[in-house]
């Protein structure tokens, strides 16, 4: 979970390091902590503080974290003899180690050879059936593949086990809104929900994903959906004022032709459109008149 | 940190001295063979004094207090883990070269 500070952070350091300005271990050691993707700069600065000895040695026992790192935003670079290094250098530090078994099936999925890399991955889980990580590449060898059904049935299996384990759903939620499969989807955003509550961003998928499924009961789920969102950032999320206003438009078009009591107040659409409008004045002016002319059009 | 620390340590005491005070006093009353209403004005007012140095040393001395906002700065989350555990490495970067060509040197 990356919080705005951090975001700030991160990209204030970003910029330090990118015009050379040094703090590079410390760029790294925080792309670790809030697990972000940023695996071009990860590898290029972490390549230089490798190559140099002396920095090197100034690490002490993260040296072997910093390996690690590397090799894996080499494999996303696609740099793939940088990693053969790496885990030759890991390798020869801990022998048996399974983390470095865990990077040399990686390293086999970046090639290409996936039968091997299977072969590897169930080598590993015969010594320990129950280790999470395993599981989940193999699930994404199976996405990378384009095996979607047995990735689904996989990540399925792996979730009747490790029910906890909120990653797995997110992804497993990813992969049935990518093949339309909406009521699925909402189940693993409703899980999702139940057991982290207070992260917006859940809340904002699950009304996305009753928003796009429809009907008057969905929409009007979505809209209080999007209005805790609203609650839980305070206002500062962009995206779930328009959901409020596009659900509304979407109710009153919907329940149109059925002439019921119209329960639902139109103050929360216009509130919503008016602190759209003050968040687009305070930092996209220029955009201002394409709100106003959208906005008007959902109204009627 | 020093010097709430310090005026901590004092409070404590004042604190002490103020509860050694009540209990003399009070042996002096039992001598005179009076009631004990209360402790004395000046008593009190340590008491006061020590209270007011022990609460600011237990504010000041555990340092910054956390945010319980939920959309404050620091607690707002502006975006979720990549999930790498799931990463995949069968993406448009293998038609895209990277410029440095960097080794592993040794």
């Amino acid at each position: 979970m990356v919080s705005k500070t951090e975001e700030t952070q991160l990209n204030s350091l970003e910029n330090q390091v990118d015009n050379g300005g040094g703090g590079a271990w410390e760029y790294l050691c925080l792309v670790r902590k809030l697990k972000v993707r940023r695996s071009d700069k990860v590898f290029k600065y972490g390549l230089s503080i490798l190559n140099d000895p002396k920095k090197r040695s100034a690490l002490g026992p993260e040296e072997w974290t910093l390996y690690e790192q590397v090799a894996i935003a080499a494999l996303d670079c696609q740099c793939l003899d940088v990693t053969k290094d790496c885990i030759k250098v890991l390798q020869k530090k801990f022998p048996e180690s399974k983390r470095v078994g865990r990077l040399n099936g990686m390293l086999l999925e970046a090639k290409g050879s996936w039968a091997e890399a299977e072969k590897a991955y169930s080598s590993l889980l015969e010594d320990n059936s129950l280790d999470q990580v395993i599981h989940k590449r193999r699930v994404a060898m199976a996405k990378a593949q384009g095996n979607i059904s047995e990735a689904i049935e996989l990540l399925n299996k792996y979730l009747e086990i490790f029910m906890a384990d909120h990653d797995a759903w997110r992804e497993l939620a990813d992969i049935y809104v990518s093949l339309q499969m909406y009521k699925q989807a909402a189940f693993c955003y409703e899980e999702l929900i139940l057991s982290q509550p207070t992260v917006p961003l859940y809340h904002l998928a699950y009304a996305d994903v009753l928003y796009t499924l429809g009907g008057l009961e969905n929409l009007q789920t979505a809209k209080k959906y999007y209005a805790s969102t609203i609650d839980l950032t305070g206002g500062k999320n962009t995206r779930a004022p328009f959901g409020i206003c596009l659900c509304t438009s979407a109710i009153a078009q919907v329940s149109k032709g059925r002439n019921r009591e119209d329960k639902e107040s139109p103050e929360l659409q216009s509130l919503a459109a008016t602190a759209l409008e003050k968040d687009y004045k305070q930092r996209a002016a220029d955009k201002l008149g394409l709100l106003t002319s959208a906005l008007r059009s959902m109204k009627f | 940190m020093g010097l709430g620390f310090i005026i901590g340590v004092f409070g404590v005491l004042f604190l002490f001295h103020a509860a050694y005070s009540t209990i003399q006093y009070r042996g002096l009353l039992k001598i005179m063979e009076e009631e004990f209403s209360g402790p004395p004005m000046n008593v009190v007012l340590e008491l006061l004094l020590g209270f007011v140095f022990c609460v600011s040393a237990a504010l000041t001395v555990p340092g910054n207090f956390l945010s319980i906002h939920p959309d404050s700065e620091e607690n707002r989350i502006v975006s979720l883990p990549a999930n790498l555990d799931f990463m995949i490495f069968n993406h448009r970067a293998k038609a895209l070269p990277l410029e440095i060509d960097m080794k592993l040197k040794h």
